[in-house]
């Protein structure tokens, strides 16, 4: 059994060293496929961090004119005030000018120049409006009652915002999946092609171990673990690699910590959970692409 | 110990390389198979450890039916035949030793095993003092002693040897059969494909004869023509 362990070991070493290139080639590849599918796992955690965050907050903010008066306000709250039906009465924020401008300077930190173009006084003031109601529909319908009053400017629906973000996170999904499958395959094929060229290399020693006896797993088995080895090797740069660009991401948007963006983060959990994933894809892509070669070059 | 019944080969779409043999090879046995170049003398011996499946018939190998027998099994039918061919088959960057010892090691035999019977082996096919040597520091006829120690290290119950002595000159050939005799004598079957009539005539064994496929003749204690 040790003699068997250490042969298999001894081949797999061996076969390494003789196709550098190759091994190289075939690892870089793994890495950067699993890299792109540890990628997507994050995004796609990340984005729906945010969409939960902002499905419990805000759904219905009501711009107030810059010019409309006191009176105007006064029954616009009333009339908010009037559908407790509709809207968690105790959840309403009133945020004046002075307020709105203030939550500009951050919404906007990225954009000066949107930021430049609001002052104190031109800014619309706004209610925020929680609904108690889950209907999206019957707060649409409200809102639009809304939009009727004077001194209404604009009535927003975060729903709106919501189903932005979600297609786009909709369309993040399955870009980088389908990269990363069409990666994923040219990385088993680069694996496999390496096994085929590691098999030809040995074919004479291929030969004359079918010729005394030696069973097919035993033939397989060191160039299994050779393409095993290369998954997993590029299952641990891609790790490494995913890592770095995940602190480097969330140390970014931790600047941005009272705006949305901070949202788009993931915790060190689900990142450890992602790197085992990417290990055992690139571990099992490797051993079975080299096994299925190594089964179809064995026929003599 | 090997019987053949209705055996038919063909390649591709081309005549049949063995067309509807039978004989039969009793154990301890000593076997010449004769005739020109692609006579069918070498396909023979490939369907006798299955390197080649017949279309029709059956062939026996040690009481077993070896085309019916699953793939799986063949690596140990195999076990029980040694093979010999007349460019070698070493392995060029191993020593003697390694390439006997190979045969043993893939088989997943046991080190203690191993440095007990590759020295005794290279005893017996003449080759102690040279199992440091790789194979191209070797002449043709130590080059087919290693080849025949690796084959019979594992004490096989035949012996398939395909034109041993083709590329040998006729004083070395001499020597290899006077091996090969010796491991008969042990009580393996041996059967030998060639076309060097000298050999033969010299040796008067049993000779199966083939002609273009067909099994033309089969004597006892023949000579080539």
């Amino acid at each position: 059994m040790i003699a068997r362990i250490s042969y298999a070991f001894r081949e797999t070493w061996a076969s390494f060293k003789r196709n550098v290139t190759l091994t190289m080639a075939a690892v870089v590849t793994s890495a950067v496929s699993l890299l792109l599918v540890g990628s997507t796992f994050l995004i796609q955690r990340a984005f729906d961090n945010l969409l939960t965050r902002w499905k419990g907050d805000v759904e219905l903010i009501v711009y107030v004119r810059s010019d409309a008066d006191p009176n105007q306000i006064q029954v616009i709250e009333d009339a908010l005030n009037s559908q407790p039906a509709i809207i968690d009465v105790s959840k309403l924020r009133y945020l004046d000018q002075a307020q709105s401008y203030a939550e500009a300077q951050k919404l906007f930190a990225g954009d000066p120049g949107t930021l430049r173009l609001l002052t104190p006084e031109n800014i619309p003031s706004q209610f925020k409006v929680v609904p108690i109601s889950q209907d999206s529909n019957l707060i649409r319908e409200l809102g639009e009652q809304f939009r009727s009053l004077a001194g209404v400017r604009e009535v927003a629906y975060a729903q709106d915002v919501f189903d932005v973000v979600a297609r786009v996170s909709q369309f993040i999904r399955i870009a980088t999946t389908a990269m990363s499958i069409v990666l994923l395959m040219v990385a088993v094929g680069l694996i496999w092609n390496t096994i085929r060229t590691a098999m030809f290399a040995r074919r004479r020693e291929i030969e004359v171990m079918k010729l005394v006896g030696a069973t097919n797993w035993f033939i397989r088995i060191p160039f299994m673990l050779e393409g095993l080895m290369q998954g997993l090797i590029g299952g641990v740069l891609s790790c490494l690699g995913l890592w770095g660009l995940n602190t480097a991401w969330s140390n970014a948007v931790a600047d941005f910590n009272d705006t949305e963006l901070a949202a788009l983060v993931v915790t060190d959990g689900y990142m450890r959970f992602v790197m085992f994933i990417l290990l055992g894809i690139g571990a099992i892509a490797g051993a079975v692409g080299s096994g299925i070669a190594a089964s179809r070059f064995l026929d003599v | 110990m090997i019987r053949l019944e209705n055996v038919t080969k063909t390649y591709g779409t081309e005549i049949p390389a063995v067309r509807d043999a039978s004989f039969e090879v009793a154990k301890g046995e000593f076997v010449f198979m004769v005739g020109p170049s692609g006579s069918g003398k070498s396909t023979l011996l490939r369907l006798m450890n299955r390197q080649e499946q017949p279309e029709r018939g059956a062939v026996w190998v040690a009481g077993k039916d070896i085309n019916e027998m699953s793939d799986s099994k063949v690596p140990y039918l195999r076990r029980n035949i040694g093979n010999i061919f007349q460019d070698y088959k070493l392995l060029l960057n191993k020593t003697v030793f390694e390439n006997v010892a190979f045969a043993l090691e893939v088989i997943g035999r046991p080190k203690h095993v191993i440095r007990q019977q590759v020295p005794a082996v290279l005893d017996l096919v003449g080759l102690s003092d040279k199992e440091d040597r790789f194979p191209h520091q070797l002449s043709g006829g130590e080059q087919q002693r290693v080849s025949i120690a690796r084959a019979f290290v594992n004490r096989p119950l035949i012996l398939l040897a395909d034109e041993p002595t083709g590329n040998l000159d006729p004083a070395t050939g001499e020597g290899i059969m006077r091996l090969l005799d010796r491991i008969n004598n042990t009580g393996t079957t041996v059967v030998m494909a060639t076309h060097d009539q000298r050999i033969v005539n010299m040796m008067r064994r049993r000779v199966v004869q083939l002609d273009r496929g067909v099994i033309v003749r089969d004597q006892e204690r023949g000579v080539y023509d």
